[in-house]
């Protein structure tokens, strides 16, 4: 049984990588240039190296690049709350 | 940042840090398994490499782990954080050789889903040694694996440096697993006392020094007293004296460290934050006329909390005044990007600096 239920999720990781993998290929290289500027001209050694945490965070991706957001989001700190 | 990124941005100090960083561990690697060969002439070389990547990844873990409060405790230990990320993925790749010859050597062989295997698999008995540890080193592995995929500054730059900390924080959970991972495996293998002391006087030591360097942080993170506090909000932080040219001192007002540094005839306060890492600028100088971050050399203008261009970085500035011979700032920070204001009435120096 305990097997079955590792057998499983292990299975679930694996497709969820995979998934992650296949969007990773097109976005470090398409997509990454789109949602942060100093990504548009980076080479492809940076593209490659970006490569498996985008195949592990690709969700986070998914929703920045369709939503067409164009730079990262900005740091906020105790300060910058008060100063704002 | 503002400048297009690279695969690593290498420089002289980096080079010299990963040549010693990889000197080390190959050198590690060659006499354990030399020494390990003659000691022990019945072990087989897959035993000897098993043991000798498990034990040089987990001995750089606790180089890793103290390297944050040895730069608390004593800035000497600088040099060693500057290209940490480096020993992290290093850390990271000796890792993954020793889980992929056990996997290799315990798991793939049988009739079970070898990668179900590394989850379920323990030697019967009694409860201790029936634990799976592997699945310890397994999942301090995958946290490992997150970290070093998500080391290079774009991560910085897509999780904010607040939240890409909390990730890599993780470290600690990768650790204690690995303390599982060890002590089960040892205690299902038990030989030689040896092993198990050394994993207590590690674990003594991680513990050790993270209690101390805390110790230590706790006096800077005291609110400001109310007496300390002038009725138009500003903070008496320190004498002017206290601080030394082109250096800061550092008080938390309004919620955070705020440096004041002291250069040419003037003071002039920035958040104490780094947008990079989140490095302690109060703990850095100013170098060619820009704040130097102590941890990866992150500049800002000590005016105006801007990076030089090509950079984007900003951080908050505060205004600061200068009575007799006591250093004030204000409580409340300026909007990113404007200036902050110095006041000087002391009686040395009647101007007043806008």
């Amino acid at each position: 049984m305990v097997e079955t239920i590792i057998g499983w999720l292990l299975a679930a990781w694996g497709i969820y990588l995979f998934c992650g993998f296949v969007f990773g290929v097109l976005f470090v290289w398409k997509g990454v240039g789109n949602i942060d500027p100093d990504a548009r001209n980076a080479s492809i050694g940076f593209r490659l190296i970006i490569l498996p945490g985008v195949a592990v965070f690709w969700p986070i991706f998914i929703r920045r690049w369709r939503s067409q957001v164009s730079t990262p989001p900005s740091e906020k700190t105790a300060h910058k709350w008060s100063a704002s | 940042m503002g400048h297009t990124y690279r695969t690593v941005t290498w420089n002289r100090q980096k080079r010299i840090y990963d040549l010693v960083l990889w000197s080390g561990i190959v050198g590690y690697l060659i006499v354990f398994m030399v020494v390990g060969g003659l000691t022990f002439p019945n072990v087989t070389i897959e035993t000897l490499l098993l043991r000798s990547t498990s034990t040089c990844a987990f001995l750089l873990l606790h180089i890793i782990l103290s390297i944050g409060p040895l730069t608390r405790l004593d800035t000497r230990f600088l040099p060693l954080l500057y290209n940490r990320r480096h020993m992290g993925v290093s850390m990271f790749g000796v890792a993954l050789v020793h889980a992929t010859l056990a996997f290799i050597q315990f798991h793939a062989l049988g009739d079970l889903n070898p990668f179900v295997s590394v989850f379920v698999s323990g030697t019967a008995g009694d409860i201790l040694s029936s634990i799976p540890f592997q699945a310890f080193g397994a999942l301090a592995l995958l946290i490992l694996f997150l970290m070093a995929a998500t080391s290079h500054d774009f991560w910085l730059s897509q999780f904010s440096a607040p939240t890409w900390k909390r990730l890599h924080m993780l470290v600690y959970g990768a650790y204690l697993l690995l303390v599982g991972h060890v002590a089960f495996g040892y205690v299902q293998d038990a030989t030689s006392p040896v092993p198990g002391v050394l994993l207590g006087i590690g674990a003594m030591w991680i513990v050790g020094i993270h209690l101390a360097a805390g110790f230590r942080e706790l006096k800077y993170d005291r609110p400001v007293a109310p007496e300390d506090v002038s009725a138009d909000g500003y903070v008496r932080v320190c004498s002017v004296d206290d601080i030394e040219e082109n250096e800061a001192v550092t008080a938390t007002i309004s919620g955070e460290r705020v440096a004041v540094f002291k250069h040419g005839n003037r003071f002039s306060a920035v958040s104490n934050v780094c947008q990079h890492q989140n490095g302690p600028l109060g703990e850095g100088r100013i170098i060619d006329g820009y704040i130097t971050c102590p941890w990866h050399g992150y500049q800002y203008c000590p005016l105006t909390g801007k990076s030089p261009e090509p950079f984007t970085e900003r951080i908050p500035t505060f205004d600061v005044r200068v009575e007799g011979n006591s250093v004030f700032v204000s409580d409340h920070p300026n909007q990113l990007g404007e200036e902050g204001q110095f006041e000087s009435s002391s009686s040395d120096d009647s101007s007043s600096i806008p």
